[in-house]
């Protein structure tokens, strides 16, 4: 047994010595995220967003003289398929860091193998709160999972800010689907309400590809809501839009920042108007930093309309592997370990889409949005603009940790 | 009383959204005895070759909607000679007992990624040939497309009934349907009835698919869910009943939109399928459906 293990050990130390050989074998980093089905707005905005970005940083001579290459890899937002893509990617691509997950469930299923590997994976899109919170001092000295997107907690308090304060909407009722993405969000939407002393009139749910909201949507009216919140995705939001249309009832529809999806605009037409959700980024040039971006993405990837797919998973997507080259700059090698280390201590200023980022994590703080950062937006025309005037006019929102 | 009569209404058009998926698996089984588990993704294709003929995702629109129709149908029965050719004459040619199964699966899932790679994997919107606004009566609303599917599904399954009733082929369908064997002797190419029954089969898929489009979502993977459900709804009315699938779609769906509202919306789906177990155990042939008597 020892021999055997001795033996490994060397074979692994040869290994390891032929990879280092090759210093210029290019820096292989992960993307996992749902390029199919009712989520792959999000995913393949943000794989185009990183595909931006890496080409910017390739074509100025790479990472410690590096070229960066991406691994992409379908999860189907589907959590069983999120652990075989995250075994092949550790086991077989040997990937220095992994970006993606549009789906709070494959997300939460998947960053497990990256903590036990000790390689740094960055969630820039899925929002459940607990998506950072799985790996916790004492039990965890360490936390591998890092986040750029704005987590529940934040936008289920910016929801219940919108409808009860702003709007003084009390009677809310609560409509979801009953994936994790879902049923977390609810969770959230429920404390975030109770905090302002509100108990929702009505929580219902849904299943993805319900055709019928008709029963969710009668109990909500029957119960006297004056205003819908949801969490779910763009493609069964559109059914409850067009659902309410339906039975000709209209109150205004606020809730996660899904509903800022293509195929949620689409598919609702023009039930979609009116429809308010957080927003980390608004396809909107405000910062020259933001108009470059749009211009080059959409001169790269020619979306239909000019209008990015998920503008805010684009540019979620396009600012962690800036934030993640500055940390493997930073720790001057690819080892998991000094990525997380330099991340939590990132000396470098990145000068992202979303925002400004300056020493965005800590040991213990793995989020770099921070509750100031997101704005309202609002559909309007089919495109999702800014609710509030001063909001657009004051584009540049820093980290307030 | 609104409510209730709002749950019937959105019940029934759900259902009928069922049936006519469900009375596509009867064609098929009456004649050879195989069903086609790629209903769904017939269904599917149905409405993606019309979107593309009557939207504007590929360059078109080329045709109205009603225009549309025909190719649409042509479509569909080509669809379904190539499901027979391919999966299921081989396996009633070498009397596999369930080779079909796996065979019209597999197919079903290469159409899948076939459509996923021609019209993309999201959802689309299709245009509906009817005015949007809903229509209100007694305090209920209702989408003059969900009367369109109900009217729709109607015709077409009266028009299947009278094609098998007069018309010398449709005789010739009812013949193979009661005993294969002695239609042979008779005369009748069998073989071609199968082949048309499939034909027939997927062209009633196509037409649902564009007719459920407007009020569904249309995509890739639009056929699936509504195949396994449209599956449940012609075991419970019976595989060989016309009338079953009416009754156990517009049961099934109205059972999901009033538990929906009077239960919770999370038992949506519940007694439907509490149904099936129990039909499946007190009456497997179906609510309406003729129990056969195998001899072995």
């Amino acid at each position: 047994m020892t021999r055997l293990r001795a033996l490994s050990l060397v074979l692994c130390a040869a290994l390891g010595g032929s990879l280092s050989a090759h210093a210029a074998d290019p820096i292989k980093i992960g993307v996992s995220a749902p390029f199919t089905g009712g989520s792959s707005p999000m995913g393949l905005s943000m794989r185009d967003g990183v595909k931006l970005a890496v080409a910017e940083i390739n074509k100025a001579g790479g990472l410690l003289g590096r070229q960066i290459q991406l691994v992409e890899r379908d999860d189907e937002a589907k959590n069983e398929r999120g652990v075989q893509v995250t075994q092949e990617l550790i086991n077989k691509e040997h990937v220095v860091a992994t970006l993606g997950y549009a789906n709070t469930g494959v997300a939460l299923a998947s960053t497990r193998f990256y903590q036990e590997a000790k390689i740094p994976v960055f969630d820039n899109i899925a929002t459940g709160s607990s998506v950072t919170q799985q790996f916790l001092p004492p039990e965890f000295p360490d936390n591998y999972v890092f986040r750029n997107a704005a987590y529940d907690g934040i936008q289920a308090h910016m929801i219940v800010e919108e409808a009860v304060v702003r709007r003084k909407l009390t009677k809310v009722a609560i409509l979801n689907d009953d994936t994790n993405y879902g049923m977390l969000g609810r969770g959230d939407l429920e404390k975030a309400l109770a905090a302002k002393g509100v108990k929702p009139v009505a929580e219902e749910k849904f299943k993805i590809k319900d055709v019928d909201m008709t029963a969710q949507l009668l109990r909500a009216k029957e119960a006297g809501a004056e205003a819908i919140l949801t969490y779910a995705i763009g493609p069964e939001l559109a059914q409850v839009a067009n659902g309410m249309k339906k039975l000709g009832w209209k109150v205004p529809m606020i809730g996660s920042w899904t509903l800022s999806m293509g195929n949620f605009i689409d598919n609702a037409g023009a039930e979609s108007e009116g429809v308010r959700m957080p927003q980390t980024f608004i396809q909107e040039p405000n910062t020259p930093k933001r108009k470059a971006f749009i211009e080059a993405y959409v001169k790269a990837y020619n979306p239909p309309n000019g209008r990015i797919a998920s503008p805010v998973s684009a540019a979620q997507g396009y600012d962690s592997i800036l934030l993640l080259a500055a940390a493997i700059r930073q720790a001057g090698s690819t080892d998991g370990p000094a990525i997380r280390a330099a991340l939590e201590n990132l000396k470098e200023k990145v000068d992202g889409v979303v925002t400004v980022y300056e020493h965005p994590f800590s040991h213990d703080n793995h989020e770099a949005i921070t509750a100031n950062i997101p704005v309202i937006g609002e559909v309007r025309g089919g495109h999702v603009v800014y609710a509030y005037e001063e909001e657009r006019k004051n584009p540049l929102r820093l980290e307030k940790h | 009383m609104a409510i209730l009569l709002q749950l019937l209404l959105s019940g029934i058009a759900l259902g009928m959204i069922y049936a006519v998926i469900a009375f596509g698996y009867q064609s098929t089984f009456a004649t050879s005895g195989t069903l086609n588990f790629g209903q769904g993704e017939a269904l599917m294709l149905g409405a993606l070759v019309g979107l593309s003929l009557a939207g504007t995702i590929s360059g078109g629109p080329y045709l109205n909607y009603w225009v549309m129709i025909p190719p649409v149908l042509i479509f569909g029965a080509l669809q379904g000679i190539v499901v027979e050719r391919v999966a299921v004459r081989p396996a009633i040619k070498t009397r596999s007992e369930f080779g079909w199964i796996m065979s019209t699966i597999a197919l079903g899932i290469i159409f899948r990624n076939v459509a996923e790679n021609v019209w993309g994997r999201d959802d689309l919107p299709f245009p509906s040939p009817l005015p949007t606004e809903p229509l209100h009566f007694l305090g209920a609303s209702v989408l003059p497309m969900e009367l369109l599917v109900v009217v729709g599904a109607l015709l077409m399954m009266v028009g299947v009934e009278v094609f098998n009733r007069r018309s010398i082929y449709g005789k010739a369908v009812v013949a193979t349907a009661s005993d294969r064997d002695a239609a042979g002797l008779m005369g009748i190419n069998t073989s071609l009835v199968i082949t048309f029954s499939y034909a027939l089969s997927s062209m009633t898929a196509a037409f649902a698919g564009v007719l459920i489009a407007p009020v569904t979502l249309t995509g890739a993977s639009m056929g699936t869910a509504l195949g396994l459900k449209a599956f449940a709804v012609a075991i419970i009315g019976g595989l060989n009943s016309g009338l079953g699938v009416v009754v156990g779609g517009i049961l099934l769906g109205v059972a999901e939109t009033t538990t929906g509202f009077y239960v919770s919306t999370g038992y949506k789906d519940v007694p439907g399928l509490v149904l099936l177990l129990l039909v499946l155990s007190v009456k497997p042939s179906g609510l309406f459906g003729k129990t056969t008597i195998k001899k072995v």
